[in-house]
C-alpha cells in the first residue's frame, strides 16, 4: 500500500503486551478506540464489536475485573471497530490458561471465515497446527520454511521415535533410521519409516552399543518437531526483554 | 482536534477513579502554604501570605506538571503509547491531551490552593487579575508538561523518570523568586532567579498583585513555551519504540 494513511485504515495491530485501561468499563476501553478511529454509528458499532467477543454482558463493568482471556478479547474488540481487512496479532494467547486459549482461537477462526486475512505469531505450535492455513518458521528473523502445516509436517516425511537414553549412541544405525539433531538432556530423536516395526530393532542396537534404554514412543511429527528440525534446539541467546517478562508475569 | 479531548477525556476519567492521587496533589502545596506561609520569621514584608501565594500557586503547576510526565511513561511501559502511535490520528495529539488535561488538572489543584490562602488571610486580587493569573499558571502548565512528557517519551522507566523529577523540581524552586524577593536574596542567587522560568510566571503573578501587567516576564514565558511544544511536537512524531 503506498499512502500508509489507508494501510492505517485497512489492518488492525495488537501488540502482545496486554494494554487495556483496568480504570475503565470495557465499554469505555473500546469507546476510546472508536473515537480515535473516527467511526460513524459509533455506539451500534462498539455494541456489535462487544457483542463478537460475548463481553456484551459484562461491557460495564471495569476491566480491572476482567480476566487474562476477557482482556484479551477487549483488545481485539478495540481492534476491530474499524472493519479492518487484515488483523495483525502478535502472541494472542500467551500467558492464557487452556479455556482462554480455546476461546480466542474460535474467535480468531470466526473472524477468518468472515473473510478477514489474520496474522499471528505465537510460540504455541499445536495452535498454529490446528487453526492456521499456512505457517510460517522463523530462525532470527529469516523465513525458514513457509507452508500449510500438513506439508511441514511432511518435510520429515516420517514418524519419529523418541528415546530415553543414557550412555553414548552408536555411530551407525539400522538402515532407513536417522538420528535428528542430537541428544538432549538424554532425549534422542529419530526418524523412520514404519517406526513401530523399527523399534524392537533400534532397542536391540542401542543396548548391544552398551546405552541403557529408559523409554521408546513413537509418534507422527508435529510442528514442534519441525521447529527443531529446522530451527535447532539451541536456546535464543539474543538479548532478554525485561519488558516482555514483566507483561507476562502480570498476566499471572 | 477531537482526538486530543478523546485522550484527555481517557486520562481524566482514569484520574478521577484513583482517589488517593486527588488528594495526594494537595497536600503538599497546602502544607508548603501553611507551614512556610504562616510560620517563616519575615522580615520584608507585613503579610507574608500574600507574598508567598504566588509563589506555592506555581509551585503546584510545577508539581503537578512534572508528576504528569509519569502519565506518559505509565502509557510506555503498559504498551498504550505503542497502540496509540499505530493509530491513524496525528501524533501530536498524543501529547496535546497530555498538555490538556496535566494542565488542567494542575489548575484545579491551584484552584484549592487559592481557596485556602484566602482563608489563611490573603487579601487577593480583582476578578480581572484573577483570570489573568489563570492565564499565566497555564501557561507555564503547557510548558513544564510538554517538557516532563517529552521527557518521559525518552525515559525507560519509572525509577529513570523519579530521578529526573527530584532532579529538576525542587532546584528550579528554590533557584526561584517563590521565596523571597530579589532584593533580599545572596547576590549570587537574584541573577539565577531572574532567569528562572518559574520566576517568570512568579514575576508576574506578583505584578497582577500590583495591578501591574509584566509583559516582559509573561511574553518569555510564551516564547519558552513556544519553543519548548515545539521541540515536543517534532519529538512525538518522530520518536520510534
Amino acid at each position: 500500500m503506498c499512502n500508509p494513511y489507508y494501510s492505517f485504515l485497512s489492518h488492525s495491530y495488537v501488540p502482545q503486551d496486554m494494554a487495556v485501561d483496568i480504570k475503565l468499563t470495557g465499554r469505555e476501553n473500546v469507546a476510546l478506540f472508536a473515537k480515535l478511529y473516527g467511526i460513524p454509528r459509533r455506539d451500534e458499532t462498539i455494541e456489535r464489536v462487544l457483542g463478537m467477543m460475548d463481553l456484551s454482558d459484562r461491557a460495564d463493568d471495569l476491566v480491572r475485573t476482567y480476566s487474562g482471556g476477557m482482556r484479551r478479547r477487549l483488545e481485539l474488540a478495540q481492534a476491530l471497530v474499524h472493519e479492518p481487512k487484515v488483523l495483525f496479532l502478535d502472541e494472542p494467547t500467551i500467558g492464557l490458561d487452556v479455556a482462554a486459549r480455546k476461546k480466542i482461537w474460535e474467535h480468531i477462526r470466526t473472524l477468518k471465515s468472515r473473510g478477514m486475512t489474520i496474522f499471528v505469531t505465537t510460540h504455541y505450535m499445536d495452535e498454529a497446527d490446528h487453526s492456521c492455513d499456512r505457517v510460517a518458521i522463523l530462525d532470527h528473523g529469516r523465513v525458514v520454511a513457509v507452508d500449510p502445516p500438513a506439508r511441514l509436517k511432511g518435510l520429515l516425511g516420517k514418524d519419529l521415535i523418541s528415546a530415553r537414553v543414557s550412555g553414548d549412541l552408536p555411530g551407525d544405525l539400522p538402515e532407513g533410521i536417522e538420528l535428528l539433531g542430537g541428544k538432549e538432556n538424554g532425549e534422542a530423536v529419530f526418524s523412520s519409516e514404519n517406526a513401530s516395526e523399527k523399534v524392537p530393532v533400534l532397542f536391540r542396537m542401542l543396548e548391544e552399543h552398551g546405552a541403557v534404554v529408559h523409554s521408546l514412543s513413537v509418534h507422527e511429527p508435529t510442528l514442534d518437531d519441525v521447529f527443531l528440525a529446522l530451527v535447532g534446539t539451541r536456546e535464543d541467546v539474543s538479548g532478554f526483554d525485561d519488558h516482555k517478562f514483566r507483561t507476562m508475569l502480570r498476566r499471572r | 482536534m477531537k482526538d486530543i479531548f478523546y485522550y484527555f477525556e481517557r486520562d481524566m476519567l482514569r484520574w478521577v477513579r484513583g482517589r488517593v492521587s486527588v488528594i495526594s496533589a494537595l497536600v503538599m502545596p497546602a502544607a508548603w502554604l501553611i507551614f512556610v506561609g504562616l510560620a517563616l520569621p519575615t522580615t520584608f514584608t507585613e503579610n507574608y501570605i500574600d507574598f508567598i501565594t504566588p509563589g506555592i500557586l506555581v509551585l503546584t503547576m510545577l508539581g503537578a506538571s512534572l508528576q504528569g510526565g509519569s502519565l506518559l511513561i505509565f502509557d510506555k511501559i503498559l504498551g498504550f503509547l505503542n497502540k496509540f502511535l499505530a493509530l491513524p490520528s496525528a501524533r501530536e495529539s498524543i501529547l496535546f491531551g497530555k498538555i490538556l488535561f496535566i494542565t488542567a488538572r494542575g489548575l484545579l489543584q491551584a484552584t484549592v490552593i487559592l481557596l485556602l490562602a484566602l482563608v489563611l488571610g490573603a487579601s487577593f486580587l480583582s476578578p480581572w487579575s484573577l483570570v489573568l493569573t489563570y492565564g499565566i499558571l497555564a501557561l507555564f502548565g503547557v510548558l513544564l508538561s510538554a517538557f516532563s512528557t517529552t521527557v518521559a517519551l525518552h525515559l525507560s522507566d519509572h525509577d529513570a523518570y523519579a530521578a529526573f523529577n527530584a532532579m529538576v523540581s525542587m532546584p528550579l524552586f528554590f533557584t526561584s523568586s517563590a521565596l523571597m524577593p530579589y532584593a533580599v536574596m545572596p547576590t549570587w542567587l537574584s541573577p539565577l532567579a531572574y532567569w528562572n522560568p518559574v520566576s517568570y510566571a512568579i514575576d508576574a503573578i506578583r505584578a497582577l498583585q500590583d495591578g501591574v501587567l509584566a509583559w516582559g516576564r509573561i511574553g518569555a514565558l510564551a516564547l519558552l513555551a513556544a519553543v519548548v511544544v515545539g521541540i515536543s511536537i517534532r519529538q512525538f512524531r518522530q520518536v520510534t519504540l
